[in-house]
């Protein structure tokens, strides 16, 4: 666990200086994305699932096509392992940051 | 035709090209709560001065019906004029015709007056408002803007280009204005953004308001791409003025110099507070050190934790960089570094002195600064005083700590001079930072682990957190109070041969970071 940011001190060094910190600046870190979670990077609409649950992978592999920005974009696994959950269909409207498939290594 | 008759018809003219968009459309404008494209000429330089440059230009475009529209000066007046009697060439887009919207004619003319600008060797100034490319026209606007960024590029640091955003610039035209050196906003009549909020919403399901997403306020604080937010068309005009009166024409002639005048309130000697801990303003510090205690803060709203902006020593104008104590303590991290390095370098490219003024605990921790990259933006700061060959003049006031005290133009980066107060603290860390280190064995295996830890810190401080240690070496040139800085700084600008930098036609550019 890092310092808490009070919003008018700011450690540095083992020094609290008093000063004014804007909070929206100072998010705390959440973590590195998973890499096993394969997410929506953009809205759009599943074209194609090209993977089948169980099956094997590695980087680069093409999982799905996502119709968003007029392209059909590849959604490929940055992983070595195997197709876990596939989570959507052909045809889905997807938000931005949905699940669409779990890997596991 | 008789000659009364032929001045007659010229007349005419004249007068329905002046009217541009038309009355109605001119009134719209007036509704919105901007000045028509004539009077921001008006408001913006010397009374009389305009002397205008094809305005019987027409476009030559066929399709979609143009062949039969005939748009005022294909909707951007641009000429010369002069502003405290200092030529400049300026360009202003005229949203009551056809939008103010880009095409081939409109760009020929605007790339005209960047020629001339380049020709004579004066600034240029661009006033932006436009719906964007005049859609009908084709790739034929596509060429104008390529055209027209290909000229900014080319003046960039021959000639000071400032761009004033008087109403949307949205889309490819954005990118005029972020290769000029100085951008001005205007509260609720400013837009800037590459795609709307329609776009973004569509694409992404963002929602978010034309305002928030590129409006001045946002574009001022939240970006950095302005460098002046007015609260009115008339206060940034004001502004513009102020900042041509520091800078010279060109990058052929040293700036422009004036009477002497003493600060205002000059300085304290007890002008930092004594606890290291402790913020204050350091604008009351370049206030109390600059001619007239007079200081044109530039990028005032964004990366508040470093002040950049002009001023003048005896007359001679100065580039200033400041860190600010009173927010975020005064670090350096990715948007400081950014702020700070364009602004040396657009000051090196024209001439301009560097007064740097250091009180920083270092560089901001963070994993969201490591990964923005903050190790390349920072590297930008060391390069951009490295780099600059105007006279450095350097001002340790308290913190000078580790890699941000090499980085605030230190001696080993090319300072002509750095002065220390006695209050300064030149060292690799802070005293607590550095006692937990050092001495992290014996606090450990003290009895009383905290008072240990308050010794050694004490003991630290004592014999490092000074500015002995460093001028011991030569590393700092001079000590002295803050009430004797001025003295010093003036003498050392007195003695610095910049002028013989004039012979040079171009530095370098004045790249976007």
């Amino acid at each position: 666990m890092g310092p808490t940011l009070t919003g008018d001190t700011l450690p540095i060094d083992s020094t609290e200086y008093d000063t004014e910190v804007p909070r929206d600046r100072l998010k705390p870190f959440s973590g590195m994305p998973e890499k096993r979670d394969v997410r929506a990077f953009i809205p759009g609409t599943i074209v194609e699932v090209l993977v089948r649950e169980g099956e094997k992978v590695s980087p680069g592999r093409v999982l799905l096509l996502l119709d968003a920005m007029k392209m059909h974009n590849e959604v490929c696994s940055e992983i070595t392992g195997r197709v876990r959950q596939v989570l959507v269909a052909r045809g889905d409207r997807v938000e931005k940051n949905q699940l669409l498939v779990g890997l596991e290594y | 035709m008789s000659i009364a008759s032929r001045l007659n018809d010229f007349l005419g003219r004249v007068s329905r090209l002046v009217l541009g968009g038309g009355r109605e459309a001119l009134e719209n404008q007036k509704r919105k709560g901007k000045l028509t494209v004539r009077e921001r000429l008006a408001t913006l330089l010397d009374d009389g001065s305009f002397l205008e440059t094809d305005l019987f230009v027409e476009h030559s475009a066929r399709d979609f019906g143009m062949d039969s529209k005939k748009l005022a000066g294909d909707g951007v007046v641009t000429g010369f004029g002069t502003i405290d009697e200092r030529q400049v060439a300026v360009f202003a887009q005229d949203f009551s015709v056809a939008g103010g919207s880009l095409g081939r004619a409109h760009a020929f003319k605007i790339t005209k007056i960047m020629d001339s600008a380049a020709d004579k060797k004066i600034p240029l100034i661009g006033i932006n408002d436009s719906g964007g490319a005049r859609i009908q026209e084709g790739v034929d606007s596509l060429c104008g803007y390529g055209e027209i960024f290909y000229r900014n590029t080319q003046l960039s640091g021959v000639v000071p280009q400032i761009s004033v955003i008087l109403g949307p610039c949205a889309g490819g035209a954005v990118y005029s204005p972020a290769l000029t050196d100085f951008v001005f906003v205007v509260d609720r009549i400013s837009n800037m953004f590459i795609t709307g909020p329609q776009v973004i919403r569509t694409v992404l399901g963002e929602e978010i308001s034309p305002e928030d997403l590129g409006g001045a306020r946002t574009q001022a604080s939240i970006t950095g791409n302005a460098h002046f937010f007015a609260a009115s068309e008339p206060e940034a005009f004001d502004q513009l003025r102020k900042l041509l009166s520091f800078l010279p024409s060109s990058s052929c002639e040293a700036p422009p110099l004036t009477q002497s005048r003493p600060p205002r309130q000059p300085l304290d000697d007890e002008v930092i507070p004594e606890d290291r801990r402790r913020a204050y303003d350091v604008k009351t510090v370049i206030m109390g050190l600059v001619d007239d205690s007079d200081f044109l803060e530039v990028q005032a709203l964004y990366a508040r934790n470093i002040v950049v902006g002009f001023a003048r020593m005896e007359g001679r104008p100065v580039g200033v960089i400041a860190n600010q104590p009173r927010y975020l303590a005064g670090v350096l991290d990715v948007d400081a570094s950014d702020k700070a390095s364009r602004f040396i370098r657009f000051c090196d490219a024209f001439s301009i002195p560097l007064l740097t003024l250091v009180d920083t605990p270092g560089y901001l921790p963070g994993v969201n600064q490591e990964h923005s990259g903050v190790i390349r933006h920072g590297a930008k700061v060391l390069y951009a005083y490295s780099e600059a060959t105007v006279p450095k003049l350097t001002v340790i006031m308290r913190k000078a700590y580790g890699g941000a005290y090499i980085a605030m133009c230190s001696r080993h980066l090319g300072a002509n001079f750095v002065v220390a107060w006695p209050t300064a603290e030149i060292a690799v860390m802070g005293p607590e930072g550095a006692a937990n280190i050092i001495f992290r064995k014996e606090i450990e295996e003290s009895p009383d682990p905290d008072g240990t830890r308050l010794e050694k810190i004490r003991e630290y401080e004592e014999k490092f957190a000074n500015p002995y240690v460093a001028a011991a070496k030569g590393y700092i040139d001079s000590i002295r109070e803050p009430s004797r800085t001025r003295e010093a700084l003036a003498m050392v600008l007195r003695g610095a041969r910049n002028s013989e930098r004039g012979i040079l036609v171009r530095r370098h550019g004045n790249f976007p970071v």
